[in-house]
């Protein structure tokens, strides 16, 4: 469907690489001092986004890194949320205060996602290095108190895994209206820890079971989003369907989904409607089916994939 | 009448495509589901933009009329309209 389409339906937007958490996990390597030179300032990133919604792009969100970490972030979700774009907010939630919140739920944002991947302080700070447990339940409830809709992200990795159902009742128990999981992929700072971080098959199938049995539970009164499937047979889907969804990095280049290193073009220089096109040429382009085919013969390509290589487009 | 909050509509060459922004799917539509939703975007209840569309097509059949009120109420059934 994509390939018919004349524009993404959703962007998703790393603003900042830099980050006030150092998660054990992170695909980006974020984390404190780690913003990427030449990330695109406010005014930049205000242009980026006029040109977005002239395309109409319907659907932004905004993620990092901490995207509240960037110096624009307050005027660039503004005006997105002004121009008519629904806009999520992905971050961990420790910078939020109350008025913070009140303004996110003023703005209009159509959710804000944090990462809880947990049910206790010991399991969620062990991933979130410098992140505090009651510091996100605080935000969550401030999120919900300023009628901003809730969604909540659980990474699982071996330690965290047999909390899963438990943290589905703390989202319920917040106000969330969705939950989202899925198979942690072992790169960037993962690729590192892997062997403290990723779960066995047998713990991975006691998690979904998990999942399951909470989505059904909980059904009508919370989303449960869980991807069941690896991302490798997730980008053999992909490749031959992708999705109407460019990464936008902080530095305005764009990535053709976060679990590849291809770069397609960047929107600092190029229009939306250009980078649309190398978009969905990349996708077909043998380097990234090579790529794909490669991955399955040697997962130890895996630690390339936070990795930046430009398509070689036709 | 009018598109559901979390519910976005855009035009394309082969018609348009509604997008559920909560839940994140994407409705394709062919060229006369998108003039019924841009009618519906225009506001107003559903018997108004069936009268706007039949305004604007020749129906003489009445085919136009049927298959429009059949497609709204796929719509709501779906939860992409919202009454206020």
């Amino acid at each position: 469907m994509s390939a018919s389409l004349g524009a993404p339906l959703y962007v998703g937007w790393q603003l900042t690489n830099e980050c006030n958490l150092a998660c054990l996990h992170c695909i980006e390597e974020s984390g404190p001092g780690k913003a990427l030179a030449g990330e695109l300032s406010r005014e930049e990133a205000l242009d980026v986004l006029r040109r977005l919604d002239e395309a109409q792009v319907p659907f932004l969100s905004f993620s990092g890194g901490e995207p509240l970490l960037h110096p624009g972030f307050w005027d660039i979700v503004a005006s997105a949320c002004g121009r008519g774009m629904h806009v999520k907010v992905e971050t961990n939630g420790h910078l939020l205060k109350a008025e913070d919140c009140a303004r996110l739920g003023s703005l209009g944002v159509k959710a804000v996602q944090l990462s809880l991947d947990g049910a206790s302080a010991g399991t969620y700070e062990r991933l979130r290095m410098r992140g505090r447990f009651e510091t996100v339940l605080e935000a969550a409830r401030l999120l919900r108190a300023a009628g901003v809709p809730l969604e909540l992200n659980f990474s699982p990795t071996r330690f965290n895994v047999h909390e899963a159902g438990l943290a589905i009742d703390k989202a319920v128990e917040l106000g969330a209206i969705g939950f989202y999981t899925g198979r942690t992929i072992m790169a960037g700072n993962a690729a590192r820890s892997r062997a403290l971080l990723e779960p066995t098959e047998e713990q991975y199938a006691s998690f979904f079971a998990q999942v399951r049995a909470k989505a059904a539970e909980y059904q009508g009164r919370l989303r449960v989003c869980c991807h069941e499937m690896g991302f490798l047979e997730e980008l053999k889907v992909r490749v031959e369907n992708p999705a109407a969804l460019f990464i936008l990095l902080p530095d305005g280049k764009v990535k053709l989904i976060n679990a590849l290193p291809f770069l397609c073009g960047d929107l600092r220089r190029q229009g939306v409607a250009e980078v649309w096109k190398s978009f969905l040429e990349g996708w077909r382009s043998p380097e990234v089916r090579g790529f794909i085919a490669e991955l399955e013969r040697d997962p130890s390509l895996v630690g390339r994939l936070h990795e930046r290589v430009e398509c070689s487009l036709s | 009448m009018k598109l559901a909050r979390f519910v976005k509509f855009r035009e394309e060459k082969f018609g348009g495509v509604l997008f559920e922004t909560r839940s994140e799917k994407v409705f394709t539509l062919t060229s006369t589901g998108a003039a019924v939703v841009k009618e519906i975007a225009a506001g107003g209840s559903a018997e108004q933009v069936v009268a706007r569309l039949k305004a604007r097509y020749q129906d003489p059949s009445g085919k136009l009329e049927t298959e429009a009120r059949e497609f709204i109420d796929s719509l709501r059934s779906q939860g992409l309209l919202s009454e206020d």
